[in-house]
């Protein structure tokens, strides 16, 4: 019999391997239940493929999305839906970065111990850090427009305007077509020529790497020609200096510059500014910008200097650097979903990490100051502690506007991003729209 | 929180248990020492895995076999060796029995041996040993805790499903609890002790009436009588498994039955999720291959005397081969599966030097067969495996609903009735699991497992003082047969391995399930040495 008592031993390893069958199953469970529990066919939460509980708001409360069993509602103004699509996301959920995607078992209010399960069956809400008033203003400056406006808060990271054009009433009907262009959103999925606003990364490094950059001096013609290419510029500048360079974005002297950093220097410096690096917002993935700096062949590498060429650049990205120029050199991570807001105003959003030194930063922050002083005009911008750089991006035939900067204020520092598509010169289209969410940000704060 | 105690409770109760051996007597070997006879049935020879090892080269490995009667004298066969035994100067003939008493001169090839009785202090003191084991934790408390947890979930039923809540189920909930009280009470007053197997059973019986009530409340009362009609079975074969001769000679007939009801299977069977393992009388289905597991191993145990006869392992071999054979026309991959693992742990707790070449030549024809009959459908399974959620809408429908709704469960789940995975087809059977995983949580479906592994872990233990190799193989036979399906039924569900249909031992809905499930629990009642614990022993005074 002892052979058949030790030969019993089997029976153990049959139940070791159910074991760690179980536990292998446990494991994907505490990983992937949340994305278990919110596929689509999942009928607890969803009623005829539609999430049926959770509700969405703007910072304000402004009722965004509610889920119900008996279907979805959204906003009643359409202006605000179709502003704020993008955020909150269409019912069919072919808008990736819209919270009724995004944010899914949040808004079912998963959680690993209650699963899906909820007293008030009304799910959870979520507190989007945007304003939905401030989002439909941006809607209408740009006018129809393709483009996109993003704006966040230097210091917490919140995000409070993301609209992106075309766009869609999510209460009408839409395309099935997940590929339709307005379900696609320019600002986080976005990647574009940045024009002159590029010009920013190309003083930082300059501020960091030439030496003497304060007594850099150039004599611009207009035309610019280097190597039988015309680095041309709107209008001859005449003499400048690195900060005039700046503020007359003049294309000759940035490629000037350029050429003195260098490709390996540039490469460093995009990558320093977070322009080549996806930054995951809340879950959601911006796209990464991209960057080609020959080092054997001036003429590209002059215009990648002046931010043509192969040049893009994602807008959440440069708003991003744009918050950094503004917090000393420190970058915040941006998000979307509002949280305890009072811990966070205290202590600042999470750090993103330093893009630049506090030197280099202010020295820039002066530089953009300047840029408004001397060529946008600060009366345009009344009531703003603006700082900025426009940029007029040529793609093919079309002029690509573009808007960037921050604005130094206690109870507001917000970085912005603007870009309209085919827009034109930079700062008198997106200039206008910066301006208008602006205002109405702060307005909405009071 | 309920379910946790009953649960872990019992499993602490069972896993604790330390059979002491009982010695029936001493084996005594010139020079070479005394050995106790702790088991019913022992080898004798110079294999280290002999029972008692004479290491002499004139010995031949497994020489005779020494089996304790009922009447308590010995049997004594020589199993054909090479220099033959003599008992009191009568040269044994190799393969017939002989009666051999204490004090008889049992000569093994020259080596003179005798039986010594054991002493009456030592009987007494066996039996002081075995009142000092660890007593079975007394039923009353688990059995409160159970009742409490019955009455909650009735009333949470009938909250969740409101008309849908008949008085049959109602009453099928109570009468579960009544049934479970007399059970309880009557084996008490008749001097049984152990009962943490039952308890289980009786928690797990109740999670699938709430199973069964929250996706067809129509069949509750089925499911109820279907556990009378197992527990009856199993008492049944408890007490009819205490006389192993009894159940020697009732083997050919359980055979031909078995081999009967699978052929009318064949014939008359229904198709129904993709395979034919049913059959409808009247309105009634039922699934023979569930009774025929019963006969399976009963069939495959045997004393130790058998073990060594060609004739007896020829038959289990050509009756697995036929079964196997059934279960491929059938088109029943997951039993057959199940089927195929218990022959090999079965085969391998007995193959003795002699049988080994057969069973593993039916072993591997078996698995060519298996594979020959399944091949489209194990491959169209084994495609989507591992990649369910490439497929969600269609090929991995069960699969994913069952992970998708199981995760919505939680840890503590939504409440009996409150599930939605009782839309999807048999999500009360095969993806059982994830309706438990929802309507219970994780946790309680974890516990579930832990159960049956707990009953396998105790039945290995517990045959360390088993009498008999019957018992051994039987509660190993069942623990794999529970395991392995178990196995199939969850990692099936779950994506851990291609979806296979077969049933949660006890958790799904099905009457022949249940019936079984209970049935086999008598296996490992039967494994229970403990004194005065499990009904399959006769009562110690």
């Amino acid at each position: 019999m002892r052979k058949q008592e030790r030969r019993a031993l089997i029976c153990v390893l049959i139940a070791v391997v159910l074991l760690a069958g179980i536990g292998i199953f446990v494991a994907r469970f505490v990983k992937d239940g949340g994305k278990w529990a919110t596929f689509y066919g999942n009928s607890q939460i969803y009623t005829d493929g539609i999430l049926n509980r959770g509700t969405v708001t703007d910072r304000y409360d402004e009722m965004l999305l509610n889920c119900t069993e008996s279907g979805v509602e959204y906003n009643s103004d359409a202006t605000i839906r179709k502003a704020t699509v993008h955020a909150v996301g269409d019912p069919k959920g072919n808008i990736s970065s819209g919270a009724i995607n995004a944010f899914k078992s949040q808004l079912i209010g998963y959680d690993i111990i209650n699963g899906t399960y909820d007293t008030s069956a009304e799910g959870k809400k979520i507190q989007l850090t945007i304003d939905a008033k401030a989002n439909a203003v941006a809607y209408n400056a740009l006018g129809g427009r393709t483009g996109c406006v993003g704006v966040f808060n230097w210091k917490t990271g919140e995000i409070l305007s993301m609209v992106s054009t075309p766009s869609c009433d999510p209460a009408g009907s839409i395309s099935n077509d997940a590929e339709t262009s307005y379900y696609f959103n320019n600002f986080l999925q976005g990647a574009m020529t940045p024009g002159s606003t590029f010009k920013l990364v190309t003083s930082a490094a300059a501020i960091d790497k030439v030496d003497n950059i304060s007594s850099f001096s150039f004599d611009c013609d207009g035309n610019n020609e280097f190597k039988g290419t015309k680095l041309k510029d709107v209008s001859s500048h005449g003499h400048v200096d690195f900060r005039s360079a700046l503020a007359q974005s003049c294309n000759g002297a940035f490629g000037a510059i350029t050429r003195e950093l260098g490709a390996k220097t540039m490469e460093e410096y995009v990558e320093k500014c977070g322009l080549t690096e996806s930054i995951e917002i809340n879950g959601i993935d911006t796209q990464a910008g991209s960057f080609k700096f020959p080092d054997d062949d001036d003429v590209k590498l002059s215009w990648a200097g002046i931010g043509q060429a192969d040049d893009q650049v994602n807008p959440c990205a440069m708003m991003v650097y744009m918050g950094a120029i503004a917090n000393e050199g420190e970058a915040v991570h941006p998000t979307l979903i509002k949280s305890a807001t009072f811990v966070k105003e205290i202590t600042g959003g999470r750090p993103l990490g330093r893009y630049l030194s506090k030197d280099t930063a202010n020295e820039l922050r002066s530089m953009m100051k300047n840029n408004v002083e001397s060529n946008y005009g600060t009366s345009n911008y009344s009531g703003l502690d603006i700082y900025a750089k426009s940029g007029t991006a040529e793609v093919g035939d079309r002029s690509d506007s573009w808007f960037v900067g921050f604005i130094d204020n206690e109870d507001n520092p917000y970085a912005f991003v603007v870009w309209v598509k085919g827009g034109g010169f930079g700062s008198s289209t997106a200039g206008p729209v910066a301006k208008a969410v602006l205002n109405q940000l702060i307005s909405d704060n009071e | 929180m309920l379910a946790i105690y009953i649960l872990v409770s019992s499993i602490i109760s069972l896993l604790r248990t330390r059979p002491t051996p009982e010695i029936w007597g001493y084996f005594l070997v010139e020079d070479g020492g005394n050995f106790p006879l702790t088991h019913w049935e022992n080898v004798i020879g110079r294999s280290k895995s002999a029972d008692i090892m004479i290491p002499l080269k004139t010995v031949s490995k497994n020489q005779v076999i020494l089996c304790r009667r009922e009447d308590e004298r010995w049997m004594i066969k020589d199993l054909g060796s090479k220099n033959g035994t003599v008992v009191n100067g009568v040269p044994l003939v190799p393969e017939k029995r002989y009666i051999v008493d204490v004090g008889d001169e049992i000569v093994i090839s020259g080596v003179h041996c005798t039986i010594a009785p054991a002493s009456l202090e030592e009987a007494a003191n066996n039996r002081a040993m075995r009142k000092g084991d660890r007593e079975p934790v007394a039923p009353w408390k688990i059995l409160l805790a159970i009742t409490a947890f019955q009455a909650m979930t009735i009333v949470q039923l009938t909250m969740a499903l409101g008309s849908d809540i008949t008085a049959t189920v109602v009453l099928s909930m109570v009468a579960l609890c009544v049934i479970m009280w007399v059970y309880v009470s009557v084996f008490k007053a008749l001097g049984r002790k152990g009962f943490e197997m039952e308890m289980i059973a009786f928690f797990m019986t109740t999670i699938n009436l709430a199973v069964t009530t929250s996706a067809r409340p129509g069949d509750t009362f089925k499911q109820l009588v279907a556990m009378v009609i197992g527990i009856a079975l199993m008492i049944f074969m408890c007490i009819y498994m205490r006389d192993l001769k009894r159940t020697r000679k009732i083997r050919p007939i359980l055979l031909g039955l078995s081999v009967l009801l699978l052929l009318f299977n064949l014939v008359f069977g229904t198709m129904k999720y993709g395979a034919a393992n049913w059959v409808r009388i009247g309105s009634m289905t039922i699934q023979p291959s569930e009774v025929v597991k019963l006969a399976f191993i009963v069939i495959g145990a045997g004393t130790l005397e058998e073990l060594y006869e060609k004739r007896n392992t020829i038959l289990y071999a050509a009756f697995s081969l036929f079964c196997l054979g059934c279960l491929a026309l059938m088109g029943d991959f997951g039993t057959a599966l199940i089927f195929f693992a218990t022959y090999l742990v079965v085969s391998f707790l007995r193959s003795g030097d002699l049988s080994r070449m057969i069973l593993t030549v039916v072993g591997a024809a078996a698995m060519g067969l298996m594979v020959l009959r399944f091949e489209t459908y194990i491959a169209s399974r084994f495609a989507i495996w591992g990649h369910v959620w490439d497929d969600p809408a269609d090929k991995g429908f069960q699969q994913t609903r069952t992970m998708a709704f199981g995760a919505g469960g939680g840890l503590l789940g939504h409440g009996a009735g409150n599930g939605s995975l009782k839309y999807v087809a048999a999500s009360d059977t095969d993806l059982v699991f994830g309706f438990v995983m929802e309507e219970w949580g994780l946790i309680i479906a974890v516990l579930l497992v832990l159960c049956l592994v707990t009953l396998t872990i105790f039945a290995v233990i517990s045959i360390i003082a088993g009498r008999s190799t019957f018992y051994t193989i039987a509660a190993c036979g069942a623990a794999t047969m529970i395991l392995v399906q178990t196995m199939l039924n969850i990692f099936g569900a779950v994506d851990l391995f291609p979806l296979t249909g077969v049933t949660f031992p006890f958790i799904s809905t099905g009457g022949t399930s249940m019936m079984a499930s209970w049935a086999m629990l008598s296996f490992f009642k039967a494994s229970d040495m403990r004194r005065n614990a499990s009904l399959a022993l006769r009562k110690e005074e």
